[in-house]
C-alpha cells in the first residue's frame, strides 16, 4: 500500500469523473474484492484511491422505457430486496440470493461485481442472459460523456474489461423481457452460502409451443469470462426441445467452454457439471 | 398433590438441569478478553519468517537490513540462540532452523518490534538463500528405496556443560515412530472365517480452525522468572517442558491461560512460535506478544493425522467377527508431534470396538516434507472407526445379515473385558445401537433405499450407521492422570473452586461448579471458578482424552465432600444430631430424612469463623483414577470408564453433481449420566458438526508440501444452513466410578459421523468410497468410476 498517495471521496459523479480524468486512480466501491486482493498483493493501488461510496446518484433501481436501470453502486442486498428485480428479472434475483453471505451482500455492489470481471462473478451470468448493457461515463465538470456497451463486449478477460482508465461504470441497463419469458439459474458450489461458483448457468427465452424462442444461454466459471453460448442458443431456436435437441444443446455448450482446473474443481468436473445441470434446467423448462 | 418436604428438598438437585455456561454472558456480549485483547505495558510484537522452500539447505540468512528498520528491537536466527533445544515428543524439532528446512512452515528468523507493521517490514528485508533438496510428498515415497532421509543425522545440541549431546538419534528409514499390537492369532481367525474383506482407506488432512488464532505473550521479570500468557491445554506439563528448554527450574515458570478461542487438541504440544517468543523476550528484556495471521494458522498449526490404512477383517457363518488385521502408514510430516501417537487410540478401536477374538495392528509414522500432524479431537479414532464401520456393513451385507443385528451380535455387554485389557464396568453399547436404530427407523429405511438405486431419479437417499468406543474416564498416559482441587468457602457461603482443570470452551467450569453445588446444596451462582494460573491452581495433567468432567469432576466432588463433612461434623453437636443425620440443601443445613431446615449455611460459616475456636472451611483433594498404564504390549485398563455412541446419518446424494447433503443425524450416546444437559447438548451438537466437516467439506489441500487453500474461502468449514437435523439420545449407564455416574464425552460426537456418512452414501448409491472427504467432485468421480481408490504401496510390505 506504500504507493497510495491521495484519497478522494467525491459527492457527485462530475467530481468523481474529474478525479479519474486527472490521473491514475483505483476505484473503491464496496471493497469486497479490492481489499482482499490488495492484501494478498494481487492488485496494486494507483496513486489515488477514489472512494465512490458518496456518489448518491449511482445508487438505486429504476424502471424506465422498458428497461430496468441499476446504478453501479447498488448493493447485492438491495437488488435482492427490490420488487422490480424480483419480478422483472428473476434470474438476476436468484443470483443475488445465492451470492456470498448477508454481510458481503450488504457491502458488495453490482458495479464492483462487473468491473472485477471474475469468470465466476455471480451477477454476470444472469445479466448476459438478460442481454444487459453497461453505461460508462467520463469527463468532469466541463461535461459528462457516456457510452454504452453490451456486457458481453465489456468483459474481455479474467479481471479485464473494456473500461478506459478515465471511465466509471455508472449503470447497468436490462431490457425488460417480453411476455412469456422464462428463465432458470443454477449456481453450483459446495455449500449453500458463502461460496464461489464452481460453475454457474443461466437460461432464458420465450416459451412457445414446446420450444424456447429467442433463447439465451450464459455460463460462468468455465471460460476466461462469463460467456454466452451462441451456438447452443441457435440449436435451441431451431425446434422443439426434445431429448435429441437437448443432447445437441449440451454438445454445443460443451464446445463453447474452456474450463480450467483450480483448487475448487478440475476442468473435467466443470464440464460434467455443465452437461448435467444444463440438461436438468432444459428438462425443467420444457418438461416433455 | 403438594410435594412432600422431602421431595421439595430434593427438587433443587442440579444434576441433569440445563445450566447456561458461566462464561456465556461475557462471550455473547463481546466482553471476554482473549489473549488477542491482552496488551502488557512495554510489550513488543513478534513475527516469524517462514521458509519459502519445502525442503532445502539454508545457504545463508542476511538479517542486516531487517535490523536497521526503525522500531525493530531484535532479529534472531538459529545463530543467535545456539543454546536452543528441540521441541516435540521425540525432540526432533529445533524452533529456529539452522541448516535445513523440511517444510513450508519452517521458522528461519524472528523479529520483535514496536509495532506489527515494523516487524513485518523487517521480515520483508531478510534475505535467505536456499539450495533445494529432493522432497518427499507422501509417506509411500518416504518408505521407498533410495528415499532421501529427512532426519538422517544425529541432532546434537550443547548440553548443560557446553559439550554437544545427541538429543535425537539419526533415523535411517524415515520411520519416526512404529507400533505393533496383537492378540490371538489372525491366521487362525482367518481360517475360521466364512467371509473376509480387505480394503485400503485414505484419511485426509484437516485442521482445527480455531476461531482464535494461535498466540502467546512471554515476559521475564527482573529475577528472570518467566510468565507466559498461553492457550495451552496442558499448563503443568508445559511448565516443565519450557523449563527444560530454557535450562531453568520449573518453579520459575508461571503460565496464565486467558480464555481460549478454541482448542480441540491443537494446544497439546509446544510449537516453535512459543520458544521463539520466549527467546525474543529474553533478548529484548521486554514482554513479547506473538499472534498468528489466519494464513499462518492454516500453514503452521498442526493437522489431524492423515492415515493410509489397510484393514482386513472377517466373520464366521453366524456373523461373529473372527479377526481384524490392520496396517497403517501415518504421514508424520517433517517433525514428530502427537499425531504420531494416535495409534494408542486407534488400536483400541481396532482391538475392542465389538468383540474381536484375533487382532493384529501395526503402524509406522513416516517423515515427509508435509505439514506435521498433532492431536485433534478424537485422536485417531475417526480414522480407525471409518475403516472398522465400513467393514461392519460390508461383512453383514456379504453374509446377507441385517446390519444392525450383525452389530448387536458382536457388541459387548457390561462387565466384559477385551483382549487388550479394557474392562467395561458400565457399557451402554447395545442400548446405543438399539436406540439410534429405532429412533431413525434404520432397518426399514436401509432396505427401502436399495429399491431406488436404479429408478432413474438422480437424487438418492441413504442411511448409514456407525458406532464408536472411546475412553470415558481419562487415559493414563503419564505417571499421573490426576487433577487437584482446592475449595474455599467464605463467610457468606460463596465458594471459590480452584481447579487444575482448564476451561477450553468445553464448559468444564460450569460442570465443575455444578458438581460442587450439588454436594454443598448451594446455588450455581455462588461459585467462582479459578482455573487458569499455574501459580494458583493445583496440578492437572491437562485437557485431553475427554477427561475433564470425569477426572476434574471427581476431584471437585472430593474436595466438596470434605468441606461438607467438615460443616456437618461441626454443626451436628450443636444441633444435637450426628453428622449422618444432616445434609446440605437449598443453602441450608437440613435434616436428611425430612429436609427440615436447621440453619443457613452462610450463617453457620460465620458462626464458625467468629467463634472461640475460629475456623474457616477450606479443603483440598487430589483425584487419581483407578486406571493403569498400558504395558509393553499395549495392554491394560487405561481408562477408568469407557464411552460408546451410535450415530445414524441420513443423506441425500445428487448423482448429477456428487453433492451430498447431510439431512439428519440420530445419535445415541452412553454418557454415564447427564450432568449439565445444556452443556452436553452443545458438546454433542458441536462435535457432530465437526464430524460433518471432516466427512463432507473440510480438506486441507497439501500438494508437494504446499498448502493450497490456507483460507476460509477454499477451506470449507460447515456453515449454518448445512447443519443437519439432530436427534440426540442420552443413554445413562450410571458409571460406578464417574462423577455422579457421568463419563467423558468431549471427543465422542465427532468420531463416527464420517463412517456413518460413508455407509449412507453406499446405501444411497451402491458406491463405496474409501477416501475422505466426500466433497462433490470426489463423490462424483467415484460414482462414475473415475476416481483412483487409495492404494497400498507395493514396497511397504
Ligand atoms: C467473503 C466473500 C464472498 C464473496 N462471494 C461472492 C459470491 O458469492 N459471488 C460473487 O460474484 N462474488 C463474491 N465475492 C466477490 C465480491 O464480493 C463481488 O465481486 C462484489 O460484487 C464486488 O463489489 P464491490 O463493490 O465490493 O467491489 P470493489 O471491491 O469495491 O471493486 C471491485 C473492482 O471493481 C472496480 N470498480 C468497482 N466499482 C466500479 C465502478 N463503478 N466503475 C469502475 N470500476 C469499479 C474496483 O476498482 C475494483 O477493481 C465475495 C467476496 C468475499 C470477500
Amino acid at each position: 500500500m506504500a504507493e497510495l498517495r491521495n484519497y478522494a471521496a467525491p459527492r457527485s459523479l462530475a467530481e468523481a469523473l474529474q478525479v479519474l480524468a486527472s490521473g491514475p486512480a483505483t476505484v473503491l466501491a464496496g471493497g469486497t474484492d479490492l481489499m482482499p486482493q490488495s492484501r494478498s498483493a494481487r492488485v496494486r493501488f494507483a496513486p489515488t484511491l477514489l472512494n465512490i461510496q458518496g456518489v448518491a446518484e449511482l445508487r438505486g433501481v429504476r424502471r424506465r422505457d422498458g428497461a430496468v436501470e441499476i446504478g453501479a453502486l447498488t448493493t447485492i442486498a438491495t437488488l435482492r430486496d427490490d420488487p422490480a428485480v424480483r419480478n422483472g428479472a428473476p434470474v438476476l434475483w436468484q443470483a443475488c440470493d445465492h451470492f456470498a453471505s448477508d454481510q458481503i451482500r450488504n457491502a458488495a455492489t453490482i458495479g464492483g461485481n462487473i468491473c472485477n470481471a471474475s469468470p465466476a462473478g455471480d451477477t454476470l451470468v444472469p445479466l448476459l442472459v438478460l442481454d444487459a448493457s453497461v453505461v460508462l461515463a467520463s469527463g468532469g465538470a466541463a461535461g459528462i460523456h457516456e457510452r454504452r456497451l453490451p456486457l458481453s463486449e465489456f468483459l474481455t478477460g479474467p479481471g479485464r474489461t473494456a473500461r478506459r482508465p478515465e471511465e466509471l461504470l455508472v449503470e447497468v441497463r436490462i431490457p425488460v423481457p417480453a411476455s412469456g419469458w422464462v428463465d432458470r439459474y443454477v449456481k453450483f458450489g459446495t455449500r449453500p452460502a458463502l461460496d464461489i461458483s464452481t460453475i454457474a448457468l443461466a437460461l432464458g427465452g420465450t416459451l412457445f409451443d414446446g420450444r424456447l424462442e429467442n433463447a439465451r444461454l450464459a455460463l460462468g466459471a468455465v471460460a476466461p469470462t462469463a460467456i454466452r453460448a451462441h451456438d447452443a442458443e441457435r440449436v435451441l431456436a431451431e425446434g422443439p426441445l426434445d431429448r435429441a435437441r437437448i443432447d445437441r444443446v449440451v454438445d454445443a455448450a460443451d464446445a463453447a467452454i474452456h474450463p480450467i482446473s483450480d483448487v475448487r474443481a478440475s476442468d473435467w468436473y466443470r464440464r460434467e457439471l455443465v452437461h448435467n445441470l444444463l440438461r436438468r434446467i432444459l428438462t425443467d423448462v420444457c418438461p416433455n | 398433590m403438594a410435594p412432600t418436604p422431602r421431595e421439595e428438598a430434593f427438587a433443587d438437585s442440579l444434576i441433569g438441569r440445563r445450566v447456561p455456561k458461566l462464561d456465556a454472558p461475557d462471550k455473547a456480549s463481546g466482553r471476554t478478553r482473549y489473549l488477542h485483547d491482552i496488551n502488557v505495558p512495554g510489550q513488543l510484537h513478534a513475527k516469524i519468517l517462514r521458509s519459502t522452500e519445502v525442503h532445502a539447505r539454508i545457504v545463508s540468512i542476511d538479517v542486516e537490513a531487517a535490523r536497521r528498520v526503525p522500531g525493530v528491537h531484535a532479529v534472531i536466527t538459529a545463530a543467535d540462540v545456539p543454546w536452543q533445544r528441540p521441541i516435540g515428543i521425540t525432540k526432533d524439532h529445533m524452533p529456529l532452523k539452522a541448516d535445513v528446512v523440511r517444510s513450508r512452515r519452517d521458522e528461519i528468523a524472528a523479529v520483535a518490534a514496536d509495532t506489527v507493521e515494523a516487524a513485518e517490514e523487517a521480515l520483508r528485508l531478510i534475505r535467505v538463500a536456499y539450495e533445494p533438496l529432493p522432497i518427499l510428498t507422501n509417506s509411500a515415497q518416504a518408505l521407498g528405496p533410495g528415499a532421501p532421509l529427512l532426519h538422517g543425522e544425529d541432532l546434537r545440541v550443547p548440553g548443560r556443560n557446553g559439550a554437544l549431546e545427541v538429543v535425537h538419534k539419526a533415523c535411517s528409514d524415515n520411520v519416526s515412530m512404529a507400533y505393533e499390537y496383537g492378540h490371538g492369532d489372525v491366521t487362525q481367525g482367518e481360517r475360521e472365517s466364512a467371509v473376509v474383506v480387505e480394503d485400503v482407506f485414505w484419511l485426509h488432512y484437516v485442521t482445527h480452525c480455531c476461531m482464535g488464532v494461535s498466540g502467546v505473550i512471554a515476559e521475564f521479570d527482573a529475577s528472570g522468572n518467566l510468565l507466559l500468557y498461553s492457550n495451552t491445554q496442558v499448563p503443568f506439563l508445559h511448565k516443565r517442558e519450557f523449563a527444560e528448554l530454557l535450562g531453568i527450574d520449573p518453579g520459575r515458570i508461571r503460565i496464565i491461560q486467558p480464555p481460549i478461542g478454541g482448542g480441540f487438541g491443537s494446544k497439546l504440544d509446544i510449537y516453535p512460535f512459543e520458544p521463539i517468543a520466549i527467546f525474543l523476550a529474553k533478548m529484548t528484556r521486554r514482554p513479547v506478544k506473538l499472534l498468528f495471521t489466519r494464513e499462518e494458522e492454516f500453514i503452521a498449526s498442526p493437522t489431524r493425522q492423515p492415515v493410509l490404512l489397510k484393514l482386513r477383517s472377517g466373520c464366521d457363518r453366524e456373523g461373529r467377527l473372527t479377526f481384524r488385521a490392520v496396517d497403517t502408514i501415518h504421514d508424520n510430516g517433517a517433525y514428530t508431534s502427537w499425531g504420531a501417537t494416535t495409534p494408542f487410540v486407534m488400536m483400541q478401536t481396532i482391538s475392542s470396538l465389538y468383540r474381536v477374538p484375533h487382532c493384529h495392528y501395526r503402524t509406522r509414522a513416516v517423515y515427509t516434507n508435509n505439514p506435521y500432524a498433532g492431536s485433534f479431537r478424537g485422536y485417531g479414532n475417526l480414522q480407525a472407526t471409518f475403516a472398522v464401520e465400513a467393514h461392519m456393513d460390508k461383512l453383514a451385507d456379504a453374509l446377507g445379515m441385517d446390519a444392525l443385528e450383525f452389530r448387536l451380535l458382536n457388541a459387548q455387554d457390561p462387565g466384559e473385558s477385551t483382549p487388550q485389557g479394557m474392562h467395561f464396568r458400565s457399557c451402554g453399547f447395545k442400548e446405543c445401537l438399539g436406540t439410534a436404530a429405532e429412533r431413525s427407523d434404520y432397518e426399514a429405511k436401509r432396505r427401502g433405499n436399495l429399491e431406488h438405486w436404479n429408478d432413474g431419479n438422480p437424487i438418492k437417499r441413504g442411511i448409514g450407521m456407525a458406532s464408536m468406543l472411546h475412553v470415558g474416564g481419562g487415559a493414563k498416559m503419564y505417571p499421573s492422570d490426576g487433577c487437584g482441587t482446592i475449595i474455599k468457602l467464605d463467610d457468606f457461603a460463596k465458594v471459590t473452586l480452584i481447579t487444575g482443570a482448564s476451561e477450553i470452551g468445553q464448559g468444564s467450569e460450569t460442570v465443575l461448579a455444578l458438581l460442587v453445588c450439588e454436594e454443598l446444596g448451594l446455588p450455581i451462582d455462588s461459585v467462582t471458578v479459578v482455573n487458569n494460573d499455574t501459580a494458583i491452581t493445583p496440578w492437572d495433567v491437562g485437557v485431553h482424552a475427554s477427561r475433564t468432567t470425569f477426572i476434574g469432576g471427581n476431584s471437585a466432588i472430593g474436595a466438596a465432600r470434605k468441606a461438607k463433612r467438615k460443616i456437618l461434623e461441626t454443626a451436628a453437636p450443636k444441633a444435637g444430631r450426628t453428622p449422618d443425620d444432616l445434609d446440605l440443601r437449598g443453602g441450608h443445613i437440613v435434616l436428611k430424612a425430612t429436609g427440615e431446615r436447621i440453619q443457613e449455611i452462610g450463617r453457620f460459616l460465620r458462626s464458625l469463623h467468629f467463634s472461640e475456636k475460629a475456623e474457616l472451611v477450606m479443603t483440598t483433594y487430589y483425584y487419581e483414577p483407578p486406571s493403569v498404564h498400558l504395558d509393553r504390549n499395549y495392554k491394560g485398563d487405561v481408562s477408568a470408564a469407557y464411552a460408546w455412541a451410535t450415530q445414524v446419518a441420513e443423506v441425500e446424494v445428487d448423482t448429477d453433481t456428487g453433492i451430498v447433503r447431510l439431512l439428519k443425524i440420530t445419535a445415541a450416546h452412553d454418557v454415564g449420566r447427564v450432568l449439565n444437559r445444556l452443556g452436553i447438548e452443545g458438546q454433542i451438537e458441536g462435535g457432530i458438526v465437526m464430524g460433518q466437516g471432516y466427512a463432507l467439506s473440510e480438506d486441507l489441500l497439501v500438494e508437494d508440501g504446499m498448502i493450497r487453500n490456507p483460507n476460509f474461502r477454499d477451506y470449507k468449514l460447515v456453515t449454518a444452513p448445512e447443519i443437519p437435523e439432530m436427534d440426540v439420545s442420552f443413554i445413562e449407564t450410571m458409571d460406578g466410578e464417574g462423577p455422579q455416574g457421568a463419563k467423558g464425552v468431549g471427543e465422542a460426537p465427532a468420531i463416527c459421523i464420517a463412517a456413518a456418512v460413508a455407509n449412507a452414501i453406499y446405501n444411497a448409491t451402491g458406491t463405496r468410497i474409501y477416501a475422505l472427504p466426500f466433497t462433490p467432485e470426489k463423490v462424483y468421480r467415484a460414482l462414475r468410476g473415475a476416481n483412483m481408490p487409495p492404494k497400498w504401496p507395493e514396497d511397504a510390505a
